[in-house]
């Protein structure tokens, strides 16, 4: 009887050890929006958790599974896609790989400006608060579970009004809305299933050696994000246009078409929305003027003998706004 | 030679030409039947990408639509069958009339738009006409396009921008990923 009655209490400690581990915030205020933003972003960091997201996007909609794993501070997404094409893609702090099953073609790429394969978080959720406010307006259940949700209302015209469905017990994000000026979804990011795991392991694909050594090095060369000494140079234009709250996070030259032209791509943010500012050399190819692609607007012009395109999850009045704002870079500056 | 005109075609179709380099390449596609043949397969192929529900016609089939209907019979006047049938002595009752009255309606305005078909072939615009078109359309500096729910853009730059950009196009179930970042293909070693 006393072997079974300290069973009993052993095991609840144990559970209540595991539940402690995995709850990252003890003691947060749900009625105020920026502290569950902060215990979100906290959240999405330290806990293991898996399940299925859908991400509706341009019309579009992709389902695929997803997997945090988190240990001492490291972390590691993977998403599997459910639907052709089948292909897996996994994101090692700035790099993700993405491995097509069919092909076993394997796309590696350096991302060092985005921290979430769902959606862009800023690293200091209190300095955006003058941009956005955070306000709590309800509680509605999401793949089953209760959600606080947060409006990220813009405190201007420059940025999308979003929500954030915050699960209420674990502080984990269950769905994401971005919506335009009238009001219509422009896209959404939503868990359908989610489940808290103790530990998941640290994936990688099953490559030789030689070919991990051939990613790192064609994707420093070559890819977006590549060649370090060119992201010590200046870009040849400078931004005078620059929204409250957004700033220079990234700038590089780079061969983005994979020729030996290179393009000088600047990227600005507030967190939320990320801007990218391209300029390269004249050509037939770019089509002036305004373009979009679900939340997603650009607008090209020519400038002197360059072209110059912005791009971002803003509406398209910012991206003209800013591009307007854009001037050559002078020789002594 | 062909190569070179080759990439031009594949360019012309993803805009990626100026306008003078476009007009060549219409002009010589004009003139050679080969190059109307290839622009009719890169069209299909760029199609094929773009959509999943087209159907590319063979080159002739315009020409035997176009037979087919100068071969078709022209009914004018429907025969007894339609006729009831009357009593001898009597005259046709007032429905025999209406009905009469309708068929002759009915047959006159076929008849009258297969005569306008005779007179004037169907004219479908063909890609180098609706590229043409393209080309001539003034360019506007406020809006040059919106793209529809769903598609994905074909110009080259756009793709390598959206990807320079941020992560989605990994997410996007249309893949459109640029190859300058390919790595590795275990089954090509």
């Amino acid at each position: 009887m006393v072997r079974q009655v300290l069973f009993w209490v052993l095991l609840y400690c144990l559970n209540a050890a595991v539940l402690a581990a995995n709850t990252p915030q003890k003691s947060v205020n749900i009625s105020d929006g920026q502290q569950v933003m902060l215990a979100m972003a906290a959240a999405m960091k330290s806990l293991n958790y898996q399940g299925t997201v859908i991400f509706l996007k341009n019309g579009k909609l992709e389902a695929m599974k997803y997997f945090h794993a988190a240990k001492n501070e490291v972390e590691q997404e993977r998403l599997l896609s459910l639907n052709s094409p089948l292909r897996e893609i996994i994101r090692d702090a700035n790099r993700i790989s993405c491995h097509f099953i069919s092909t076993q073609q394997v796309i590696v790429d350096q991302r060092p400006v985005e921290s979430s394969l769902l959606f862009d978080m800023p690293k200091n959720i209190a300095e955006q608060g003058l941009a956005y406010g955070f306000s709590v307006v309800g509680e509605e259940d999401v793949a089953m579970r209760p959600a606080i949700v947060i409006a990220l209302q813009p405190k201007d015209n420059y940025r999308y009004v979003r929500k954030i469905w915050v699960e209420k017990n674990y502080f984990l994000p269950l769905k994401v809305v971005i919506y335009d000026f009238s009001g219509l979804p422009l896209e959404q990011v939503m868990f359908t299933e989610l489940e808290l795991i103790d530990s998941l392991p640290f994936v990688s694909f099953n490559r030789s050696e030689r070919e991990i050594a051939l990613s790192n090095n064609n994707s420093l060369s070559s890819g977006p994000f590549a060649q370090p000494e060119a992201r010590l140079s200046l870009p040849n234009f400078v931004v005078t246009h620059i929204p409250y709250g957004f700033q220079q996070i990234f700038f590089a030259r780079s061969p983005v078409h994979n020729s030996s032209q290179l393009v000088d791509h600047m990227v600005l943010s507030d967190g939320f929305s990320a801007v990218s500012v391209y300029m390269e050399s004249k050509s037939a190819a770019m089509q002036s003027g305004l373009q979009s692609i679900g939340a997603v607007n650009s607008f090209s012009r020519a400038l002197g003998d360059f072209e110059l395109t912005v791009m971002g999850e803003v509406p398209a009045s910012t991206v003209e706004y800013i591009a307007d704002g854009i001037k050559l870079r002078e020789v002594t500056q | 030679m062909h190569e070179d005109l080759n990439q031009k075609i594949s360019q012309f179709l993803d805009n990626e030409l100026s306008r003078e380099e476009a007009d060549s390449v219409l002009q010589k596609i004009r003139i050679q039947p080969e190059l109307k043949s290839r622009w009719d397969r890169y069209e299909a192929i760029s199609n094929a990408i773009k959509t999943s529900a087209y159907v590319h016609p063979r080159s002739d089939f315009l020409a035997k639509v176009n037979q087919q209907i100068q071969h078709e019979p022209v009914y004018l006047l429907p025969k007894n069958h339609l006729l009831v049938k009357a009593q001898p002595g009597m005259g046709m009752t007032v429905n025999v009339k209406l009905a009469l009255a309708a068929s002759l309606a009915v047959v006159a305005i076929l008849v009258g738009q297969r005569i306008n078909r005779a007179e004037a072939p169907i004219k479908l615009a063909s890609p180098i006409q609706l590229a043409q078109q393209r080309i001539n359309q003034p360019a506007s500096r406020l809006v040059s396009g919106s793209y529809q729910s769903g598609q994905y853009p074909t110009n080259t730059r756009m793709i390598d921008y959206l990807q320079a950009h941020n992560n989605s196009v990994f997410t996007n179930g249309d893949i459109h990923i640029r190859p300058f970042a390919v790595v590795a293909a275990p089954s090509q070693e």
